[in-house]
């Protein structure tokens, strides 16, 4: 009896491992076809999605800390003015004769920073303007809960008002601080490249403005967009680069002072 | 197969069949179609209504003063970085109009004295020894501004 009954279970266990394999490799040959089973209109869409990667350039050099960008926003995407929460600001780095580093945004910046260091005491001083810097790795993205926030198919980081629970756990995640809680309502918002600009063609309402033009927009897939010279030209850092996030906002004449 | 674990197991198939129904009820139509996302999300960010409007709005009716500005210094600075659209108001400029007080302060932004700014880029003043009294577009016209009025 012993051996026959090993016998019979031997041969059941083959045939479902054998079942088992068959099944998956079949699934595996079928998968590929799928893409013809679907909507080729859809297929169309996404490959076009795939053209453009949303991307910023940043050049301090040039930034002359007027705010004029961080009025912009606050304007064009219904931020409120007070409390001072910002989908982008600028903030004035002041490095001290004595190594010390001050760093001030009143305001954000708008209404233009002034330097509250007396001249003699500065070694040297620089703005930098500061956003959501569209982590392809998002640490947000992966701390939210309910698919809330996202990473859209143009590379921009977007938040659902309507999914979003209100948990804050994007605004703990962000290395950046570039999110915060709106007031008005009570969902996490954040810098969005301003979506509905761009995707009609217009600039972000941040470089609109620019009176000196040192914030560069463009598409980073398309080698003949202005943001594609700006990183041939200069030699860009992005922000944290140690925290493996690799963000799409670029940097030239970033100081090692900068956090 | 013994009484209780057919039980046991109807029951986890139960379970799991409910959850599976409840999920499709719940979850939003969209859901999952390029992501861990509602894909129709991307469509609500597009559909926010624009304030400023770009310089192309502007030069339909004034392509005089763009054309003064584009000639001058201030070639770079766009309509919108000074006119501020006040509510929809590139819409309807004659009702609204975004009109520039152009007073030290607010030209100042970007012109007063700051160690943070370069030598080289825009014109600093220290306002208290250039006319602190009066307004810029007193002399400068904010256009063109080394065309000064007399």
């Amino acid at each position: 009896m012993g051996t026959e009954k090993i016998k019979e279970n031997r041969r059941k266990f083959f045939k479902s491992s054998v079942a088992l394999l068959g099944g998956t490799l079949l699934y595996s040959l079928l998968k590929p076809f799928e893409l013809i089973a679907q909507n080729k209109e859809d297929a169309v869409k996404e490959d076009k999605a795939n053209d453009t990667l949303w991307g910023m350039g940043v050049d301090i050099e040039t930034c002359i800390g007027c705010g004029k960008c961080a009025e912009a926003c606050k304007i064009e995407n219904n931020v409120p003015k007070e409390p001072f929460y910002f989908r982008t600001w600028v903030e004035q780095y002041t490095v001290k004769n004595n190594g010390k580093v001050k760093i001030e945004s009143p305001n954000g910046g708008i209404g233009g920073l002034k330097q509250s260091v007396p001249d003699k005491d500065i070694f040297k001083s620089f703005m930098v303007p500061k956003l959501c810097n569209h982590c392809t790795n998002a640490p947000c993205v992966q701390a939210c809960p309910v698919g809330a926030t996202f990473i859209s198919p143009d590379g921009v980081v977007l938040v659902d008002e309507t999914y979003c629970i209100g948990c804050s756990y994007c605004i703990q995640a962000c290395p950046y601080g570039a999110r915060f809680m709106n007031p008005v309502t009570k969902v996490a918002d954040k810098c969005t490249f301003c979506y509905h600009r761009i995707t009609k063609g217009l600039e972000p309402a941040c470089v609109e403005v620019c009176p000196t033009n040192a914030r560069i927009f463009g598409n980073l897939r398309d080698k003949k967009s202005k943001l594609v010279k700006f990183l041939q030209k200069k030699q860009t850092q992005v922000l944290k680069p140690h925290l493996n996030t690799h963000s799409k906002v670029f940097y030239n004449g970033l100081s090692s002072e900068v956090k | 197969m013994p009484k209780v674990i057919f039980r046991l197991f109807s029951t986890f198939v139960v379970f799991v069949g409910v959850f599976i129904l409840i999920q499709q009820y719940l979850k939003p139509d969209s859901f999952g179609k390029y992501g861990h996302y509602r894909a129709n999300a991307i469509n609500d960010a597009k559909l926010i209504p624009l304030k400023y409007k770009g310089e192309k709005k502007c030069t339909t009716c004034h392509q005089d003063i763009y054309d003064l500005k584009y000639s001058d210094l201030h070639d770079a600075v766009s309509c919108e970085s000074c006119h501020i659209p006040k509510i929809l108001a590139t819409d309807a400029c004659k009702i609204n109009p975004p009109k520039v007080e152009g007073s030290n302060e607010f030209c100042g932004q970007c012109h007063a004295i700051n160690a943070g700014r370069l030598k080289k880029g825009p014109p600093q003043l220290d306002f208290k020894d250039h006319y602190e009294k009066q307004n810029c577009i007193d002399c400068h016209n904010s256009h063109a501004p080394w065309e000064l009025k007399k």
